[in-house]
This record gives structure tokens, sequence and C-alpha cells, in this order.
């Protein structure tokens, strides 16, 4: 997939993806966060939550 | 006011799912904080009024940001706002970002290179980036409160000020 943005460099992350590190740097922690504090939270199991994900991943054709 | 069952007692909305869930909303106040913390907040309140209209968010809509005022966004401009591809009170900056706000809610497949292009000539590749993520913020926090019916929660201010002072804000730091 090919950034609509002109990024700082053209690595790539471990999943193949543009590397945005350094970008929006306190929106990146506060998401990194945010995503921690919701796996712990373990309210839901975690097969419907790998359904939910791909489900949308698909609907925003996010094919990574 | 939410349809969320069992909730303990608390003055808001807010406060109620923040009695059963204090580090989920602690978090996801700092993630609003922190997309005011990397944006115009001139630009930032065009687009997080814009999308309440668009998502039909008349809460959302009643509240308003002090930071915004305090730099430089008028009454006449928000008063204006569902006019602003033709109203001569919005900048091209303001337009080019508005222009990708509505496209990003509506698809966001369906967001061109013309239009990052134009963001990006005003804001820089990095301000594009910036941008971006906290139009995804702003519309993710509203789409949750939407979907949970969130109706008392905080507005950008209290939001803001709440991360300043809470410790999973603090640890992302």
């Amino acid at each position: 997939m090919k950034p609509k943005i002109r990024l700082p460099s053209e690595r790539v992350n471990e999943w193949g993806l543009a590397d945005t590190e350094g970008l929006a740097p306190s929106i990146a922690a506060a998401r990194q966060q945010l995503r921690r504090v919701a796996y712990r939270m373990r309210s839901v199991d975690p097969v419907t939550t790998e359904l939910v994900r791909i489900r949308n991943a698909r609907y925003q054709n996010c094919f990574f | 006011m939410t349809w969320l069952p069992g909730l303990p007692e608390a003055d808001t909305d807010w406060g109620q799912l923040a009695a059963i869930s204090p580090q989920a909303v602690a978090a996801l106040s700092a993630v609003v904080a922190a997309a005011w913390e990397e944006n115009d907040p001139v630009l930032l309140e065009l687009a997080r009024l814009r999308i309440a209209t668009l998502l039909g968010n008349t809460a959302e809509l009643a509240r308003h940001t002090t930071k915004a005022k305090a730099a430089g966004l008028t009454d006449a401009q928000v008063a204006d706002l569902a006019a602003w591809p033709t109203s001569p009170r919005f900048t091209a900056r303001e337009r080019a970002c508005l222009s990708l706000t509505e496209q990003f809610v509506i698809d966001a497949n369906g967001v061109t290179d013309t239009q990052v292009a134009d963001v990006t000539e005003h804001l820089g590749a990095a301000g594009c980036y910036a941008f971006v993520e906290a139009v995804s913020v702003l519309e993710t926090f509203q789409r949750a409160c939407l979907t949970l019916g969130l109706e008392s929660v905080p507005g950008v201010d209290e939001l803001v000020e709440a991360a300043a002072h809470d410790d999973v804000t603090r640890e992302v730091r």
C-alpha cells in the first residue's frame, strides 16, 4: 500500500506497513496505552474480539 | 442517558462509565487530549463540530472548547459551518481540512490523493498525519458515545484537564 502522504523515510515496520514512528507522538503513545488497557479488560472473549477486528478490517478495505 | 444497565450512580453518563472502567475512560480521555495537543485547535474544533453534524450528535454540537475560541475561532464561523465550501468565512486551509474530514467520516476509503495533497500543502506531511489521526480519534469518540447513549460527557476542555491530572495519561507521556 502506498502512503498518500510523504513520510520521513521509506522504511516499513514488522508488518510491512509504512513506518510512521515519530509522527504525532502524543497521539501514538496515548493510542498505545488505550490498546493496552483494552486488552487488559478481558471483558470480551478473544474469539469475538478477533471476529470483530477482522470484520472491521474487511469493511474498511484493510487487507494487511 | 446511557442504556447500559446496572451502572453505579453518578452525576453524568461519563461518570457512570468511569465508575466501572476507570482505566479505560482515563485512557480514552488521554487519546482525546493528545489529539488536541498536536493540532491547531481551530481546525480541530471545526472538524469536531462537522463530525457531530454528520453523525447527528446533538449533545456534542452543544459543547464548545475555549481552546478554539482563544485561538481565533468565531461564532460566525461556527454558525456558517454547514456552508463551508462556499462561505467566505473559511480559509483555503480550513476548507481543505473540512473536505478531508467529511470524506473520512462518510467513507475513509474515498479520501482522494487531491484531498490529502490539499491538507499537506497547508499543514505539511507531519501535520496532515497528525490531523488525520486526530479526526480518527474524534470520530471514534463520538461514535462510541452515540452507540452507548452517552449524552452527558465532558467537553474537550474537561477531557484535557482530566487527562493532565490522571495517572494513566502521565504514564504515556
